[in-house]
């Protein structure tokens, strides 16, 4: 169920929430009923997609949940590393099967030049942040980090809807204190007036802005024949528009959703085209997932290296990104967008080395473009797309300038050709663009302004009407684009 | 040891690994708030730590080692 659709903001989400407070209203001793219904309603959002994809969930659950299990209650167990092992391949075995099962057939059918036929799985919604959040939470329980917890606990901690499909990935440290809190079960007004802020926000964001930039980038990515430079640029910086407020919109429904249930889930965007650097922009970007890799990909990547050395550090550091892509999706184009930026924080960190630093406009202004680069590459199927789009935007096919942009002379002058006058739609992504970038560099984000939020009745009224413009625009239906990661 | 000397010894260790003495620090000042700490000079750091207080941190506890009041803290638990 998406959380842009009718069904579950009118029917789902007012079912779940009624019943879960007058569970927490009447439930005397703990909270396993309301866990429970909590962990049913999940379920529910998560089959209603697939009906199919629940087993694969619900055993991901138990099994991880009776390894870990056996593991705390048993610390010094003979048995206690192989278990861990096991659990740890059950894991990356369920990720590997599921997404790179058709990749590495391809390519070793390409490899090989020989022609064996599979079947083609289909990737289960969320597989890859469910499996990341129990990854760390058996690494966890392995260094003994972890008390023991009950299994209605720890279910809801992974398949706790608002994040389950696309983050933010929640630690369970930040979540089942949350869970167990008395008062998180009962009414709290201040939380519900903040979250429907924030998911209302978010859900602008995905409707309004994301899916209408969709239609241009979709467009653009679909064109085969050669990109001239407006349409090149339009094509490039309309995805990433869409990018960004694709997933921080989802992230902010997620936030406000967590909230309506007295549940405060991390945040996971922080103005990332303020960024000065690569190394920065990570802190700011997917900020659950970057925590994520650090932990448990890169550190452990860095300590088994034999020595701290700046050269070990910059391997690993390019060895975790190449990973990092490929967690995106098993395509060549996915490595490359990691490797690109293994390559870019390397030389970040050679600068910081040797205290080279940019002045903040032009930091600013060079990342921005690297990420708009990377993006395209990120969204490009093939290559060849992405190098198409990037020859048009560095002037190597032909200059095309429509009409009545500059005096025709001066274009003729410069060599560049005349083309027709911007059309309607042009012009319309021409202005969204221009809007979008004074919302991402200019106002502030929508954590900042959770945190300056007053109820008054001019921000219900100013909600409510962006609440009912989007509405409007829940007619054309999307998925949300981390979905596929 | 108590809090004041791990905070002390911590302080040394963070000026020497980050190689910068003007470094203001007191038991609120987290990563956020030092230009040279990010998670490469992190990582660094927490292993000067371990190798002087010979003490040895979970990947579980790195997050809440970006703060230099949790830090001594956390210390203070395993020595």
């Amino acid at each position: 169920m998406l959380f842009n659709s009718y069904i579950f903001i009118f029917i789902f989400l007012p079912i779940t929430f009624v019943i879960h407070y007058l569970i927490g209203k009447h439930e005397k001793h703990g909270h396993t009923l309301s866990h429970s219904w909590l962990i049913l309603a999940s379920l529910f959002f998560y089959g209603y997609w697939n009906f199919s994809y629940l087993s694969i969930i619900i055993s991901s659950i138990i099994i991880n949940f009776l390894i870990t299990h056996y593991l705390i209650s048993k610390p010094h167990a003979k048995i206690k590393k192989p278990l861990f092992l096991l659990g740890l391949s059950f894991n990356l075995g369920l990720l590997g099967y599921f997404k790179y099962k058709n990749f590495f057939m391809e390519n070793m059918n390409l490899l090989l030049n020989s022609d064996f036929h599979f079947t083609h799985v289909l990737l289960p919604l969320g597989i890859s942040f469910f499996t990341l959040q129990q990854i760390a939470y058996l690494v966890d329980v392995y260094e003994g980090l972890v008390k023991k917890t009950p299994f209605h606990k720890y279910a809801l901690f992974v398949c706790f809807f608002p994040q389950l499909i696309a983050g933010p990935i929640v630690h369970y440290k930040e979540v089942m204190p949350q869970f167990d809190d008395d008062k998180n079960h009962r009414f709290n007004i201040k939380n519900i007036n903040l979250g429907i802020f924030v998911f209302i926000l978010g859900l602008a964001k995905k409707v309004l802005l994301a899916d209408t930039f969709a239609i241009w980038a979709n467009a653009g990515f679909n064109h085969t024949d050669t990109f001239h430079f407006f349409q090149a640029w339009g094509t490039s910086l309309s995805y990433t528009m869409q990018l960004y407020f694709d997933f921080s919109g989802y992230s902010d429904m997620a936030i406000g959703l967590g909230l309506l249930f007295n549940i405060k889930l991390p945040k996971n965007f922080d103005s990332p085209f303020l960024a000065r650097n690569i190394i920065d922009f990570w802190t700011k970007w997917h900020i659950t997932l970057s925590q994520f890799i650090t932990t448990y990909i890169f550190t452990p990547l860095l300590k088994a290296m034999p020595k701290f050395t700046f050269t070990n550090s910059m391997i690993s550091i390019f060895i975790t990104m190449c990973i990092a892509g490929l967690w995106h999706g098993a395509a060549w184009t996915f490595v490359l967008y990691g490797a690109l930026h293994g390559v870019i924080i390397i030389i970040n960190h050679i600068m910081k080395k040797r205290k080279i630093k940019l002045p903040k406009f032009w930091a600013i202004f060079i990342t921005f473009q690297f990420i708009n680069i990377v993006f395209t590459i990120f969204r490009a199927e093939k290559l060849e797309t992405a190098f198409n789009i990037f020859k048009g935007m560095f002037g190597l096919t032909y200059f095309k300038i429509p009409k009545g942009l500059i005096s025709e002379e001066l274009i003729l002058k410069s060599g560049a050709i005349i083309g027709p006058h911007m059309n309607n739609d042009q012009n319309l992504n021409l202005i969204f663009i221009i809007v979008s970038l004074y919302i991402v560099f200019k106002l502030k984000n929508s954590m900042q302004l959770m945190q300056e939020f007053k109820p008054q009745t001019k921000t219900a009224l100013f909600m409510s009407f962006i609440f009912v413009l989007c509405l409007f625009g829940l007619n054309r239906v999307s998925d949300f684009i981390y979905f596929n990661f | 040891m108590t809090t004041e000397e791990i905070f002390n010894q911590v302080s040394l260790i963070l000026k020497n690994t980050f190689d910068n003495n003007e470094i203001d620090l007191n038991h609120e000042t987290s990563a956020n708030d030092i230009d040279e700490w990010d998670s490469l000079s992190h990582i660094e750091l927490i292993s000067n730590i371990e190798s002087h207080f010979k003490v040895r941190f979970a990947l579980g506890e790195l997050q809440d080692l970006k703060n230099i009041g949790e830090m001594v803290e956390l210390i203070k638990t395993k020595i």
